[in-house]
């Protein structure tokens, strides 16, 4: 079957089967694929994207659900302020090491900060739970999502 | 040597990853992300039983393998070549047994991975099914059932190692603390998991294979003899790969089946393992069991130690290693970084119906480190003595080093006394103590622990080939060419997926090359692209790499030196190399124009020299036995004795790892690796029933370290460079994940010392902590 889907501002027509996941769909039909797969039962985090901007599992999400919404991947966060200032961050705090997790942790990481501008470590320790990281040992991203909120704040006071 | 090392050129630096961007930006390239135009995904038919007789297969219609549609394999003996260990064949897809849960049997292809499983859901085995061994101890007792028929016990090899003067030693001990421990199965996680695209490449005319591996050179020697192909057709790229950690260092038979049939049908294959067969079928790791006596005299000098390890190797050998070097290294470095005079161990690699054990970050050593370190807060517990105390009087000091410990190893420098200091100062031992007394408003109990290791890196041949390995990864290569602009390349045969080494094998070479890191771009994990390598594990990259990378650069230098000093009418002896130029006094020529002159404007070059700039050089460090990073790790616990929760609230980390290249990038992987060290001490675990199934087969029932329980971790860094390396650098990437079990298993006995529980059974789960509590009798 056909689906129109919204993805980063534009649709997109792709061909998917009615069990076909959004996950696989934004990767082999549209070929988006910043997200990556990490467990395909919801719990990594890996596939994070944004549906009507909340962050959603896309490994658990029929594709034929999401039409009429709005999709956004990490492909379409490029110019994003929040975005902008999570990526410097994650590579000034050495917040990722093979790379894999990282498109989710971005994702998830500017929800973070849009639901809490200047997240102390354990709030970010909490909203983090969900997403798995194999390698870091989690301390570069806590890191780094605290020097995003705070760059994140201080260009706000300046322009304020 | 106090504090940091001075830099030298960018050695010591906190440059930013080169590799960063292109993951931030979304673009990293892993095997899944490879696009290939009508490929075909596989799905594997397994084995549902542990062990059974395979007598049949019925295969609905459609592009179905078992082993019998496939052209032969040729044999690829895997293990140690001793004539003490037994080899078995682990065919690619089974042909008459099957022998863990999770086996290949079948490969099924359709165009899309859901539609080959619609496939192999149609395939059904006619399994005859036989008793199961699963436990390694019952395994060698008389009348087990036999994973391998013919075999006189279930062992792949049966071993020991013996060191000092045992029997004086044990008759001089007032004290022997006798204990039974285990580090149980787990799985390795990394977060991609693995996979395979193979094609044949009709330009080249050669089998191209995209596969996630930490050794791609070294997979290519395996698939050439099992595929029967020349080498010289056989182009191995690992892309960029997400997590390794020792579970992308052995040649899977999932691999070996994609490229025959890739080979068979003449279109591209694909296989991408989905989470549920990586906890099934990739290679699982630690499951050891010690029955250890540790001697001590009265004032708690610790004398010898003696008895028997048993590490669960699962049905097959996995090439090129086997199992074997879990268990030799277990023994081997049982003693730590302790004065222990005198062992007497034996150890036995046994064969059970589980899958094939493979590596795991620190390999063998957070076993054997949780069982002395659980062993000597035992003996300190028993003679009344502050167990950091007890450390103290039996670590060896700076001045006895180098030492060669009884089971054989070559400790050569750093100061352990010292790093167990800067750990207890950091944790606060006073404080907890303290802290203990008065008491925890919540109830909870808290408890610190100590635990050291010494962790050998940078061995070279001597130490592999005493090993028995068929592969001796004792060197090195990399190739640096300077382009004609005067920027470099450096190819390397190892494979970096989250080390950072496109970073910091470019600060060595910059450092060597006098040039900016930024004109400086490191080629990796592609074996048309880089010199002959072994590939990334064993703590090893940054020395043997790095060390061949430096050794070409200079040859280059000296070339450059030559050329410059002609171009400046300077002699040869009076320039110097200075920020990518070369420079005699006022005077400088910059690479650029040296490199264009031996590439383009050969008239310009000096008589008699060579044209063009490259240089290929072979690295293993002088010193055969290797050089040892160490650290001492602290952790502070709170446990809830009502639920058995075990909550890490603070965990320290003094380490020395020699001259750091980027102290950012050394502590990502201390980071990294205590954290699933904790995995291992708090969470991670596959059980088995009886029957040999797998009781952990994904993330809902396999615990996965979050952030959300895992603590802040702290780092104090001693530097003590290597005498044998250059720049003095030592191997650090495992060391992170040795500790934490020991460190943390022991501060839970601390939290209950008054009730003298013990915890020695990994992972210390909330059911395992109530358990204990339960039989002490005591009410929470």
């Amino acid at each position: 079957m056909r689906l129109a889907l919204h993805v980063n501002g534009a649709t997109r027509t792709v061909e998917a089967e009615p069990r076909d996941t959004l996950a696989d769909t934004l990767r082999d039909g549209a070929g988006l694929t910043a997200l990556h797969l990490g467990c395909e039962q919801g719990a990594c985090g890996t596939c994070t994207v944004l549906l009507d901007e909340e962050p959603v599992r896309s490994c658990i999400v029929l594709a034929v659900t999401a039409e009429g919404r709005e999709i956004r991947t990490l492909e379409g966060l490029a110019g994003d302020p929040m975005t902008e200032a999570l990526r410097r961050a994650f590579h000034e705090e050495h917040a990722l090491q093979c790379g894999y997790c990282t498109p989710g942790m971005l994702v998830t990481a500017r929800d973070i900060l849009r639901r809490f501008p200047r997240p102390d470590e354990a709030t970010i320790r909490r909203e983090l739970a969900g997403q798995i990281c194999r390698c870091t040992g989690y301390m570069g991203i806590i890191a780094a999502i605290r020097r995003a909120g705070e760059a994140l704040h201080e260009t706000a006071e300046a322009g304020a | 040597m106090d504090g940091l090392a001075p830099a030298e050129g960018w050695i010591g630096t906190r440059l930013l990853r080169k590799e960063d961007a292109r993951f931030l930006a979304g673009k990293g390239q892993f095997l899944a992300d490879i696009r290939v135009p009508g490929v075909e995904d596989v799905c594997f038919v397994r084995s549902p039983v542990a062990h059974g007789r395979l007598n049949g297969i019925t295969k609905p219609a459609g592009a179905v393998f078992a082993a019998g549609d496939l052209p032969p394999f040729q044999p690829l003996p895997a293990g140690p070549d001793l004539p003490t260990y037994r080899t078995v064949p682990y065919p690619p897809l089974a042909t008459d047994m099957v022998r863990f849960v999770g086996q290949p049997v079948a490969a099924c292809l359709a165009p899309t991975r859901a539609e080959a499983e619609d496939l192999a859901g149609l395939v059904e085995l006619d399994i005859a099914e036989l008793p199961a061994v699963v436990d390694a101890r019952e395994a060698m007792r008389p009348g087990s059932p036999m994973v391998h028929a013919g075999w006189p016990d279930n062992a792949f090899i049966t071993s020991g190692a013996n060191g000092g003067e045992f029997e004086s030693m044990r008759a001089a001990a007032a004290i022997s603390i006798r204990r039974d421990l285990r580090m149980n199965r787990q799985a390795v996680v990394p977060l991609e998991s693995r996979g395979v695209l193979a094609y044949w490449d009709h330009r080249l005319d050669e089998l191209v294979v995209y596969l996630s591996s930490q050794a791609p050179h070294v997979m290519r020697i395996g698939l050439a003899q099992v595929l029967g192909l020349s080498e010289h057709r056989l182009h191995i790229i690992a892309p960029d790969v997400g997590g390794g950690f020792g579970a992308k260092n052995r040649l899977m038979p999932e691999e070996i089946v994609v490229c025959a049939l890739a080979l068979q049908r003449g279109t591209p294959v694909r296989w991408l393992e989905d989470r549920r067969e990586s906890f099934l079928s990739a290679p699982q790791a630690r499951e050891h069991r010690y029955d250890l006596t540790l001697h001590a005299d009265a004032e708690g000098n610790l004398l010898a130690l003696e008895g028997e390890v048993l590490i669960d190797a699962g049905a097959y050998a996995l090439w090129p290693t086997g199992a074997f070097a879990e268990a030799s290294m277990a023994v081997r470095n049982l003693t730590g970084p302790y004065r222990i005079p005198a062992i007497r161990l034996r150890n036995a690699t046994v064969a059970t119906n589980k899958p094939p054990m493979g590596a795991y970050r620190g390999v063998a050593r957070p076993g054997a480190c949780f069982a002395i370190e659980r062993m000597i807060d035992e003996v300190a517990r028993a003679l009344g003595m502050e167990s950091a105390e007890l450390r103290r009087r039996n670590l060896l000091t700076p001045e006895e080093l180098p030492h060669r410990t009884a089971g054989g190893m070559r400790l050569d420098n750093g100061d352990y006394p010292r790093a167990l200091e800067t750990a207890r100062e950091m944790i606060g031992l006073d404080a907890v103590r303290a802290r203990q007394a008065a008491g925890e408003p919540d109830g909870r109990r808290v408890g610190v622990g100590f635990a050291l290791y010494a962790e050998q890196s940078g061995h070279g041949l001597k130490e592999w080939a005493r090993r028995g390995a068929r592969v001796l990864p004792a060197y090195d290569t990399s190739t640096v060419r300077l382009m004609p602009d005067g920027s470099a390349q450096v190819l390397v045969g190892i494979q970096s997926h989250g080390q950072g080494l496109e970073t910091t094998l470019a600060q060595m070479a910059a450092t060597a090359l006098h040039l900016h890191p930024d004109r400086i771009a490191i080629r990796h994990g592609d074996t048309a692209v880089s010199p002959f390598g072994f590939g990334t594990f064993a703590s090893r990259s940054t020395i043997f790499a790095g060390g061949a990378a430096v050794r070409a650069c200079r040859v280059l230098a000296e070339r450059m030196k030559a050329i410059g000093a002609h171009l400046l009418q300077a002699d040869p002896a009076a320039v110097v190399l200075a920020d990518g130029m070369v420079r005699h006094g006022s005077a400088a020529v910059s690479y650029a124009e040296i490199s264009r002159a031996a590439h383009v404007r050969q008239e310009l070059l000096p008589a008699g020299m060579d044209p063009v700039l490259e240089a290929t050089a072979t690295y293993e460090p002088p010193e055969s036995e290797g050089t040892f990073s160490y650290s001492c790790h602290a952790a502070l616990v709170a446990a809830d004795p009502l639920t058995g929760a075990t909550e890490v609230l603070d965990y320290v980390v003094a380490e020395d790892c020699g001259t750091m290249v980027n102290p950012m990038i050394v502590e990502g992987q201390v980071y990294g690796g205590v954290v699933q060290g904790i995995g291992t001490a708090l969470f991670e675990e596959i059980p088995f029933d009886k029957a040999g199934q797998p009781l952990a087969t994904t993330f809902a029932d396999y615990h996965m370290p979050c952030a959300s329980e895992m603590p802040r971790i702290r780092i104090a860094h001693l530097v003590t460079p290597s005498a044998i390396t250059e720049f003095g650098v030592k191997g650090m990437g495992e060391g992170g994940a040795i500790a934490p079990p020991a460190a943390i298993a022991n501060a839970l006995a601390d939290a209950f010392r008054a009730e003298g529980l013990e915890f020695n059974e990994t992972p210390c789960s909330p059911r395992r902590v109530t358990a204990a509590l339960d039989a002490a009798g005591v009410a929470p």
